[in-house]
């Protein structure tokens, strides 16, 4: 059962104020190792030098969005198996579908509450204590 | 501010920089300049204000968001034709958004039928479906319903495929002085995954030379493990200095990642960043820093400050400035085999204070272009609204200025702008009758001249009409019926206040906001605006305004027993003038003779109402007062140029004429900071004057 104080979790969004109003809610829950990434590319350098336990990025980003994240994350040896939680909209059913193809372990639609994403991760990854 | 607040306001700031994206790509798309990705990236835009406002609940927005966005998804993969009327309505829409967006930072919820006309636009584009369920109810969203099954995870059994590291490890002689046990390092290993070592005993000497704080023994081996790199380099954190180690990756590099348009910064090369030669534990580390080292792309080099933190400190810097100031004093007063060495230090001081206000005012400049990007589509709506051509060209768009004065030029341009559509050009019929092109042109321009931004907005249209103008003001009372004004002095009514000359008030300019306004505008802000027209050529308008409104250069002067600051940024010239070359003309207060010009002389203990210590002789300050208009200003003495920090006087006191604001000198005393403009209009130099005094000096040079 995975410790939600040594639980590493990169989030990826190009927006600040998503980042933050996650890092805050993924505080809530006791997580407080929180790595944060504007996009793709700098999400994916994070992922790959860092010891991260888990990915949740949102789509929709410049220069590499979220899809793009995950099948390079997948397409990592060292990655390739690294919980991944795509941050989707109201409306991107489609998306989900396309990124449950791409192997991703879990999606989460915006706007979610705690619990929500206590759910989610715990679905992933077993429950935090 | 609750932190729910600060993330809201953080939102609210990225909105303001979405919406100018969106805003630029359209306008980009209007005008066919647009490159492939410009559809995406306003997608991008408004998707992103659509699922912040999801966030913080402002369902409104969300709701006219997700209209927009799924008529923008269309256009993008081509289901919908770019045509210029879908691209207006884009345009109308992102107004809306902007409305919203304003809205709901005001606080006020917006009304449910706002921007109804713009949303009954979009849905008619995508065939009048309206899927109001995905707009969002206020809550939480719920899943999607399609089957989904979560992909377990279990963490402990790693994340990746094991790779295997070759891991070498020679403890130093510091390592157990310091009481680190290399045992503790080898175990630490060991939970990371397979570990096989081989213990290096060569170096080991005869029992009885073995010291017990000297380690003899290494080790080499192969860890076989999921972890990344990162943590077992974290194994030998606390040792790193006390022993040589290294840890090489045996696995082939991954594939290089591949994203189309947007290559990831190479991070291949980073065995060449290690010095050749290196101690192994060196080449163990180059690894890491390799991907770290160089900047991952040029968005994260720049920071988001708080305006309110920057003019801290540049109220900080204003500080300093009136402190040195004091101490500039205090040191003059010193015995001089006392002050030598303290003013070289000093100077040095004033150096570093001079580099600390550019530093900081550089952090508040803003290129003009902000300003500028809104223009090209006023042009547009207004071209369609008055049935003129126009081509809007703009020049300098980089300039940079203080945010404060690039805030305050928006309103003062969109008026002049309004004013050349309206007024200035003429419709395509009178243009081709004039043998003109039919298309008409404004340009807008910005530049740096002489610690000034000058902005200039000319057009080729009619020019002002001077016979209208001087009859109209003759009406109104402006100007004595047998007055007799050049050319460019009936254009420079336009800027007396209850002018207009539009017959009949159209809703394009002539709102009940005159130039005069825009000429206030621009002097608040401490700038100069002047104005050339050619009839039948179009006409010129210039903005000069101060780069900054916090600290300047100014010269201090002495009248009587009073202070004053003179901008330097007005001075051309100081002069002692011998009494032979001051002439007296009637209507003035005196004519100098300058290098064969005449320039009226004013007094400025006459002018302020403060004795002056000696009427005859002082100083005489060659002043400009706006463009092509010069005067003397006679003063006491000359006492010094400094720095000066403005300090605004008009909240407290409320306009004083002839005077712009106020500091603090170094003795500690305010001193008032002159509006040489105003000054001029004071003295009230008949216009006739300093013609005939033209005319006069023609007439001795001849």
């Amino acid at each position: 059962m995975p410790l939600a104080s040594t639980l590493k979790v990169l989030i990826v969004d190009d927006q600040n104020s998503v980042r933050q109003m996650t890092r805050m809610t993924l505080e809530e829950l006791g997580i407080t190792l929180v790595h944060e990434a504007e996009n793709g590319v700098g999400a994916f350098q994070t992922a790959t030098l860092q010891p991260i336990d888990l990915i949740i990025s949102d789509y929709n980003m410049p220069e590499m969005d979220g899809l793009a994240l995950l099948r390079a994350v997948r397409g990592h040896a060292a990655i390739r198996k690294l919980p991944f939680i795509l941050l989707t909209g109201r409306g991107d059913r489609e998306l989900v579908v396309k990124a449950a193809q791409a192997g991703v372990n879990n999606y989460l639609v915006k706007p979610f509450t705690t619990a929500t994403l206590r759910e989610k991760i715990e679905q992933v990854i077993g429950k935090l204590t | 501010m609750s932190s729910f607040e600060q993330l809201k306001q953080t939102f609210f700031d990225e909105c303001g920089d979405l919406l100018q994206q969106i805003e630029n790509g359209l306008t980009e798309i209007r005008e066919g300049t647009q490159s492939e990705d410009t559809i995406n990236a306003v997608f991008r835009a408004v998707h992103s204000v659509k699922g912040g406002a999801g966030i913080f609940g402002f369902e409104t927005l969300v709701g006219f968001a997700h209209v927009f966005e799924t008529v923008l998804d269309a256009m993008r993969s081509d289901k919908l034709a770019v045509t210029p009327d879908n691209v207006d309505l884009m345009l109308a829409s992102s107004d809306v958004l902007t409305d919203l967006v304003n809205m709901s930072r005001a606080g006020e919820t917006p009304p449910a039928d706002h921007g109804s006309e713009c949303r009954t636009g979009l849905q008619a584009l995508m065939g009048g479906s309206d899927d109001e369920v995905v707009a969002g109810d206020g809550h939480a969203a719920a899943d999607f319903d399609i089957a989904f099954t979560p992909v377990q995870i279990d963490l402990d059994e790693g994340i990746g495929d094991p790779v295997v590291y070759e891991i070498t490890f020679k403890p130093g002689p510091e390592m157990l002085k310091k009481g680190s046990d290399p045992l503790n390092i080898i175990r630490e290993l060991r939970q990371l995954g397979e570990l096989e070592l081989t213990a290096d005993v060569g170096a080991l000497p005869d029992m009885s030379a073995i010291a017990v704080d000297k380690p003899c023994v290494s080790w080499t081996g192969k860890l076989k493990t999921t972890r990344p790199q990162a943590e077992i380099e974290g194994v030998f954190d606390f040792v790193a200095d006390d022993c040589e180690f290294s840890i090489v990756n045996t696995a082939p590099p991954p594939p290089p990642l591949v994203i189309e348009a947007a290559p990831l910064p190479v991070v291949d090369n980073a065995p060449s960043l290690a010095p050749a030669g290196d101690k192994p534990k060196a080449a163990g580390k180059a690894d890491a820093p390799a991907g770290e080292g160089k900047p991952q792309k040029a968005a994260a080099t720049t920071t988001r400050v708080e305006l309110e933190k920057i003019d801290r400190v540049v109220n900080m810097v204003g500080e300093l400035v009136i402190a040195q100031a004091m101490l500039g004093q205090i040191v003059h007063e010193l015995p001089e085999h006392v002050s030598a060495r303290l003013q070289q230090t000093l100077d040095e001081v004033v150096h570093h204070t001079r580099e600390l206000k550019d530093g900081v005012m550089s952090m508040r400049a803003q290129p003009v272009g902000a300003v500028f990007q809104r223009m090209p589509r006023l042009v547009r709506e207004l071209s369609v609204k008055t049935a003129k051509k126009v081509r809007l060209e703009m020049a300098g768009e980089n300039t940079e200025v203080d945010r404060s004065i690039v805030e305050q030029l928006s309103d003062p341009l969109t008026h002049i702008i309004r004013n050349s559509m309206d007024h200035g050009i003429e419709s395509p019929a009178d243009r081709i009758s004039a043998g003109k092109n039919e298309e008409g042109t404004i340009r807008l321009s910005a530049s740096h001249r002489g610690g000034r931004i000058v902005i200039e907005i000319s057009d080729d249209g009619a020019g002002i009409n001077s016979d209208r103008v001087l009859k109209k003001a003759r009406e109104k009372g402006l100007v004595a019926a047998d007055a007799t004004l050049t050319e460019d002095e009936i254009n420079n009514l336009v800027f007396m206040p209850g002018f207009s000359t539009a017959e009949t008030v159209s809703d394009i300019s002539g709102r009940g906001v005159g130039m005069d306004v825009v000429r206030r505008n621009i002097q608040d802000i401490g700038g100069r605006i002047s104005l050339k027209s050619e009839r039948g050529r179009g006409m010129t308008i210039q903005l000069a305004l101060p780069l900054t409104l916090a600290v300047m250069d100014g010269m201090v002067i002495r009248v009587g027993r009073e202070t004053y600051v003179v901008p330097m940024s007005a001075m051309v010239e100081c002069l002692r003038p011998p009494r032979s070359d001051i002439h007296d003309l009637v209507g003035t207060r005196g004519m100098l003779k300058l290098r064969g010009e005449l320039l009226p002389i004013v007094d400025l203990g006459d002018l302020l109402d403060v004795k002056a210590s000696d009427s005859e002789g002082g100083v005489v300050i060659i002043t400009e007062a706006g463009e092509d208009i010069r005067f003397g200003l006679r003063v006491d003495e000359l006492c010094g140029h400094q720095q000066v920090v403005i300090k605004s006087i008009e909240e407290s006191y409320g306009s004083i004429p002839g005077i712009s604001a106020a500091t603090i000198l170094g003795n500690g005393r305010v001193a008032f900071i002159l509006d040489t403009e105003k000054l001029y209009e004071m003295a009230g130099v008949p216009p006739a004057a300093v013609a005939a005094a033209k005319l006069e000096a023609s007439t001795v040079r001849h």
